[in-house]
């Protein structure tokens, strides 16, 4: 990365010396209105490698949790940690998630994880939340759209940890789906469904995961009034019971607990918790698109314009995810990565740019955006398409190839403060058949990414004739830059189609 | 680089008290010595990661003080229990500091401290914390302003160079500026100019307070961004960016006596300056209700903010109040939650809270409507609630809930570094008592259903309040 040449004569603490000199040169040398209408501010990062660094990598191993299987096939993984009185527990029902629901019973997956909380056979809805508060704890559950996973969380004291522990218990086995707690709930997602609406990032999301995802139920983002009518408590206990099955799901558990007393509480408490005959049929991967698409949700009054530009990449087993996360991160990984520095640092276009990729047991999208006020569309997006094509033209430099790496590697220490993220290591290991040693090894195989791998990947997914553009905005400012990218399709913020191409 | 919305108390008495001595005392050693109820021999104990704590001091934060001769406060957290640390510089300054025709100043200002310094180019900062393993931020609100890193244990020095190069002496260029002028503008943009209900927040302030310190927001007016000037800055870092006027709290895997010798190396021969006056802070009290309407481009739903004036943050009542907002929003069991969204099925989402600010506060509450929905019937049955706390004592349940989330509050922070020294900065800023770190919860238990009945006669009046309703404009609403 070339870095220009700061303006490094004016500094405070010469004003500590000689204040009046000091704001006098200033004012001598820059004008002291804003420059936002005259062109680019000549504001540019700069580095000085004068501060103190360690050159060592702190290594660290990640703990390892006891793995255990309970015999109705549960997988349960304990990270013992005593280093705070708590205890964070996360299950994941690996068949019960809303990939897997039928195309005409979205939100079935949701809706039945919400549901857990709204009574059981011997508590009922109000009876759950004071139970949970009054014991400070922590209970959530649900399944978002794309995910092949129903997500039960709990959280809270160890010493009072048996307690919310049979509530978690009771919610997930014994849950009864009242009629008319399941109406109320269907009632609370219709008054939803307009209020999201006013949001530009609900807006850019529904339309980015169209756009990409296709026929895959992953392009699915909301409920509709349709699909709300359609779920029925006989739904949901169905859903419930053939879909809850313990020889698909991980029960991981982080905090002070010990590992063996709890695998014997564990079987006792989940002994009614039988096996079911399911095999969830995964859906057919979603394909990256072929041609470009520019569509733009029109959204009178914005003063920025929300853009996601990106296309299918790779799912998370693919030999490729090593070189995309140090792409990745050169690209859009964070605030010193070169969208950030060039739209933000250098162009004053946005609070936030950044870029990122999903990747599942089935491939999911790079993506790149932000928010951009509406006058900087125009300059935003030529800056984008400037920094996907130079990722993809040129290789990285050798100092930011391994500035990246070093990044990616270091920050692993910091995961450590928090058990319960160390424990999420070890779910994603089981949960994509990775080998024990996979995130020991995980540095190692970052550090051999190199500055060809980082190109190859680019240019293999970052294709600007087969972008996916979308854009979040006042539709009379910002159609006309639109147009210079492609035929663009318009939409309202109900998600109609009001005129351009046809999708 | 975040503007906060909500926020904050005023010890000020004490606080500045405070502050006066801290700036002429001699050496860090001596004043250790002087402070015969450090955490010097407690803290020894925690060193061993292994160790499970002892029953007694299971949640309690150990920390050492001591103050540079520049009258800096520095307060350190030896904890091993992960091979991380975190540190935390905060200044007494926010926007309640700020001057009429510059709000958003100190928000701005804290933006600049990122653009580099004598030894430190423009965007280098988070380059150096990032590539290195580390995430960095700062942020804003009308009380304080805050900078913080977290590292991991072997790049100790480096946060501690970083906030000492920028306290001593920030680079900034006009077109560093400029530049970060349009970015802040940007971040108001997105918080609130093109986001629903964005405008609400402002007018509630602007209408509740009287006095200028916290009538305005912290992200402040594009018109005042537009007029700041690099000059303001220079004045800005002069008066309120002094060594004597900041806390630094250090959190996490170090040696203290390391630490110490590297902050004493760093920070010690920053020049102290004279203390910064405080901001007026008088808000007379109310006597009639005020009440505004204001339409909403965006919004799809109404909405009903309702405040009330209560005493600073850190008080008696205050902590009273804080209670009834738990007992009102807090968790699917609370009050608000179970009228509103369950049972009479009018709401999206109720939210009650007795914001926390040195000075005068407000006791918030605000019901996003379902479409279609009525907001006088809203205004009503939260008046009744407001009453039913005037005249039946809250339940046993109730109080044990919050005292119990208080406690999981606590047990969480242990694991992070970045909470503790950010808690640490802030009870020593707003109140010059670090020590609330381990003993809110005290003044929490200590108030009794009397307590509660009391401070909602006294403070939940109509006179004392402030109702804005924010409308769908009509324009705006779908066909």
């Amino acid at each position: 990365m070339k870095l220009g040449q700061g303006n490094h004569s004016q500094i405070f603490s010469r004003w500590k010396v000689c204040l009046t000199g000091a704001a006098a040169l200033l004012v001598a040398v820059f004008p002291l209105q804003g420059q936002e209408s005259v062109g680019t501010p000549s504001s540019r990062v700069e580095r000085f490698n004068k501060a103190p660094v360690s050159r060592e990598i702190l290594r660290v191993k990640l703990p390892r949790p006891v793995e255990a299987r309970l015999k109705n096939g549960l997988t349960v993984l304990i990270l013992e940690d005593h280093r705070a009185p708590y205890v964070t527990l996360q299950l994941h029902l690996g068949a019960a998630g809303a990939l897997f629901e039928p195309t005409d019973r979205i939100g079935l997956a949701n809706a039945t994880a919400l549901m857990l909380r709204e009574g059981t056979k011997s508590r009922s809805s109000v009876q759950i939340a004071e139970q949970i508060d009054r014991l400070g704890a922590g209970l959530s559950a649900g399944s978002s759209f794309g995910s092949p996973d129903a997500v039960l969380t709990g959280a809270g004291l160890s010493d009072n940890f048996d307690e919310w522990f049979a509530v978690f218990v009771d919610v997930l086995l014994n849950p009864t789906f009242p009629a008319d707690e399941l109406e109320k709930l269907k009632q609370r997602q219709r008054a939803h469904l307009r209020e999201q609406r006013s949001s530009s990032g609900f807006l850019i999301s529904e339309r980015f995961n169209r756009a990409v995802y296709g026929q895959h139920p992953a392009a699915q983002v909301s409920v509709t009034p349709e699909s709300i009518d359609k779920l029925t408590r006989d739904a949901l206990v169905q859903w419930h019971r053939e879909r809850y099955e313990p020889g698909q799901a991980i029960l991981g558990i982080a905090g002070d607990v010990r590992a063996k007393d709890l695998i014997e509480k564990l079987e006792r408490h989940l002994l009614g918790w039988k096996k079911a005959d399911v095999t969830p049929a995964w859906p057919r991967d979603p394909a990256p698109s072929t041609a470009r698409r520019v569509l733009l949700v029109d959204r009178p009054n914005s003063v920025q314009t929300t853009l996601a530009l990106g296309n299918i990449a790779i799912d998370r087993r693919s030999a490729d995810y090593m070189p995309m996360v140090v792409m990745n991160y050169i690209l859009g990984g964070g605030a010193s990565s070169r969208l950030f520095l060039n739209l933000r640092e250098e162009k004053g276009y946005t609070y936030g740019v950044y870029s990122d990729f999903s990747a599942l047991r089935y491939p999911g999208p790079w993506r790149a955006g932000g928010n951009m006020r509406t006058e900087a569309t125009e300059g935003a997006l030529r800056e984008f398409f400037f920094e996907f094509r130079r990722i993809r033209e040129e290789q990285v430099t050798a100092e930011e190839l391994e500035a990246s790496k070093r990044a990616i590697v270091a920050r692993f220490a910091l995961s450590l403060e928090q058990p319960a993220r160390v424990l999420g290591f070890a779910i994603t290991t089981q949960q994509y058949g990775f080998p024990a040693d996979y995130w020991d090894s995980y540095p190692a195989r970052i550090m051999a990414v190199t500055a060809a791998d980082v190109q190859r990947v680019a240019r293999k997914y970052l294709n600007l004739d087969t972008l996916q553009m979308v854009a979040v905005g006042d539709a009379s400012k910002i159609n006309g830059v639109l147009e210079k990218y492609g035929k663009v399709e318009v939409f309202d913020t109900h998600g109609t189609l009001l005129g351009g191409a046809q999708p | 680089m975040i503007a906060e919305l909500e926020i904050t108390k005023d010890w000020r008495g004490a606080f500045l008290a405070a502050w006066l001595t801290v700036s002429f005392t001699a050496s860090p050693l001596a004043i250790e010595a002087a402070q015969p109820n450090s955490a010097k021999d407690r803290m020894a104990a925690t060193a061993d990661p292994a160790r499970k704590p002892a029953q007694s001091d299971l949640y309690d934060i150990q920390f050492k003080e001591f103050r540079l001769k520049n009258g800096l406060r520095v307060l350190l957290a030896e904890d091993h229990r992960a091979p991380t640390y975190s540190i935390c510089v905060t200044y007494n300054v926010g926007s309640r500091d700020e001057k009429p025709g510059r709000t958003g100043f100190a928000h701005l200002f804290e933006h600049l401290l990122f653009q580099g310094s004598e030894n430190v180019g423009k965007g280098e900062h988070f380059i150096l914390v990032q590539n290195n393993g580390g995430s960095a931020n700062g942020t804003t609100n009308a009380d304080r302003t805050n900078y913080f890193e977290t590292l991991p244990a072997n790049q100790l020095e480096l946060a501690i160079f970083l906030e000492a190069d920028r306290m001593r002496a920030p680079n900034i260029t006009q077109a560093n500026f400029d530049n970060q002028r349009l970015t802040v503008q940007e971040e108001r943009r997105q918080s609130y100019d093109n986001r629903p209900y964005g405008k609400t927040y402002e007018a509630v302030i602007d209408l509740a307070y009287d006095s200028f310190p916290y009538k305005h927001s912290t992200i402040g007016s594009m018109e005042d961004l537009n007029a700041a000037t690099v000059r303001d800055a220079e004045e800005f870092f002069r008066t309120y960016y002094a060594p004597n006027n900041a806390v630094l709290a250090l959190v996490g895997d170090f040696k203290t006596d390391v630490a110490l010798d590297l902050i004493i190396k760093y920070f010690e021969d920053i020049p102290a300056q004279a203390p910064p006056s405080p901001p007026a802070m008088t808000e007379s009290s109310q006597n009639s209700e005020r009440r505004k309407s204001i339409e909403d481009a965006f919004a799809q739903t109404p909405r009903l903010d309702m405040v009330y004036k209560i005493p600073a943050g850190n008080t008696a009542d205050w902590y009273a109040l804080d209670i009834l907002g738990h007992v009102l929003s807090s968790g699917v069991s609370s009050r608000l939650y179970q009228k509103f969204v369950k049972e009479k099925e009018l709401a999206l989402s109720a939210y009650a809270d007795a914001g926390e600010r040195r000075g005068p506060s407000l006791f918030w509450l605000s019901v996003m409507a379902r479409p279609g929905t009525d907001l006088a019937e809203i205004e009503k049955l939260l008046g009744d609630e407001l009453v039913r706390l005037q005249n039946e004592p809250v339940a046993d349940w109730e109080l044990k809930k919050v005292q119990m989330q208080l406690r999981r509050q606590r047990a969480e922070r242990l694991y992070s570094t970045r909470s503790r020294a950010n808690a640490l900065g802030h009870f020593a800023v707003y109140y010059g008592d670090p020590q609330l770190i381990n003993t809110i919860w005290r003044k929490y238990e200590s108030m009794t259903k009397a307590d509660l009945q009391r401070v909602a006669r006294l403070y939940f009046k109509d006179v004392n309040r402030t109702v804005v309703t924010t409308l769908p404009k009509s324009a705006a609403k779908p066909q």
